[in-house]
C-alpha cells in the first residue's frame, strides 16, 4: 500500500470501475434473456455509485442505489416476470437492424469524443467543489431553501409529479371491466 | 482520473445505451437501455459538478432530480408494459401500430 500513492490507486480504482461498468453494460444490452440484462444492469448501477462515491458524492450514490438497483430494476424484474414465462427466448434481431444500430451508435460514440477532445480545458484533474458539495446538509439546505437560488419549487414539483406518477401507473396497469 | 476520463466513460455508456434502443425490439428491453443512457447523463452531471462547476451543489440537486424523474418514467413506461401485454400478447415494438390510431 505504501509503494502506491494516493492518487495512482485512485486512478486503477476507477479504471476498473470502468471497465466493470462497460462490461456490464454490454452484456445487458446483448443478453438473450431479459432477466438476465436486468441483472447485468444492477451490476452497472453499483458500478455508478462506486463511482460516485469516488467522487465524493456520497449522498448521490446511496440514492443511486436505494432507487435503482433497489427500486427500478426490482420493478423491471417484476414486469419481465408478469409478463413472460421463465425461459422463453427473446425475439430474435436481423442482422441489418443490428448492423445500423451498431453503426449510429458507434458515429455518434465517435463524434462525441472528437469534440470532446479539442476542448482543452477539461484536463482537469484537481477537483474546484469543496469536499462537502453535494453532503447532505448541504444538498438539504439547497434545496429547501426559499432564496432565488433554491430549488424549493422544482422540489415540491417532483413531489407532485411523484404521486400523478403513482396514480396514473395505477389506473393504466389496472384491469378494466370488459377486459377477461 | 480526470474529467476527460469520466465524460469518455459516460459517452460510451451513452452510446451503449442507444445501441440497445435501436437494436432491441422487445419492449422491456428498449427501457432497460433508456435507463442506461439516463445513468450516463447522470455521471455527466456528477462529474462536471466534481470537477468545473462554480456551484457545485446545483450539479448535484439536478442528478437528485434526474433520479426522481427517471423512476416516474419507469414507473408509468411498465404500467403500459402491463397493460399492453394484456391486450395483445407480446411485447414486439413492431406490432403497437394501435398507440397512434
Amino acid at each position: 500500500m505504501s509503494l502506491i500513492s494516493d492518487a495512482l490507486f485512485s486512478d486503477i480504482m476507477f479504471y476498473a470501475v470502468a471497465a466493470a461498468m462497460i462490461i456490464a453494460a454490454l452484456i445487458t444490452i446483448t443478453a438473450k434473456n431479459l432477466l438476465q440484462s436486468a441483472v447485468f444492469l444492477i451490476v452497472s448501477f453499483v458500478g455508478t455509485a462506486i463511482l460516485y462515491l469516488m467522487l465524493h458524492a456520497e449522498f448521490i450514490a446511496m440514492a443511486q442505489i436505494m432507487v435503482y438497483a433497489g427500486g427500478v430494476v426490482i420493478f423491471v424484474i417484476f414486469t419481465i416476470l408478469l409478463t413472460s414465462h421463465l425461459g422463453e427466448s427473446s425475439l430474435n434481431i436481423k442482422v441489418p437492424r443490428n448492423f445500423i444500430a451498431i453503426a449510429l451508435s458507434a458515429g455518434l460514440l465517435f463524434t462525441l469524443v472528437r469534440f470532446l477532445l479539442k476542448a482543452k480545458d477539461i484536463q482537469v484533474a484537481t477537483p474546484t467543489a469543496s469536499p462537502d458539495y453535494a453532503s447532505l446538509p448541504s444538498l438539504a439546505l439547497r434545496l429547501l431553501s426559499a432564496d432565488p437560488s433554491g430549488f424549493i419549487i422544482p422540489f415540491e414539483l417532483i413531489s407532485f409529479i411523484l404521486l400523478v406518477a403513482l396514480i396514473c401507473a395505477i389506473t393504466i396497469a389496472r384491469k378494466f371491466k370488459g377486459e377477461e | 482520473m480526470t474529467l476527460e476520463h469520466c465524460l469518455i466513460l459516460s459517452f460510451i455508456l451513452f452510446a451503449i445505451g442507444t445501441c440497445g434502443v435501436l437494436r432491441q425490439r422487445h419492449m422491456v428491453g428498449m427501457l432497460i437501455s433508456i435507463e442506461i443512457m439516463l445513468n450516463a447523463a447522470n455521471i455527466n452531471f456528477i462529474s462536471f459538478a466534481y470537477f468545473k462547476a462554480l456551484d457545485a451543489t446545483a450539479g448535484a440537486v439536478f442528478s437528485i432530480f434526474v433520479i426522481a424523474v427517471t423512476a416516474c418514467e419507469i414507473a408509468i413506461a411498465l404500467a403500459i408494459v402491463v397493460s399492453m401485454y394484456r391486450r395483445h400478447h407480446s411485447l414486439d415494438v413492431n406490432q403497437l401500430r394501435d398507440l397512434h390510431e
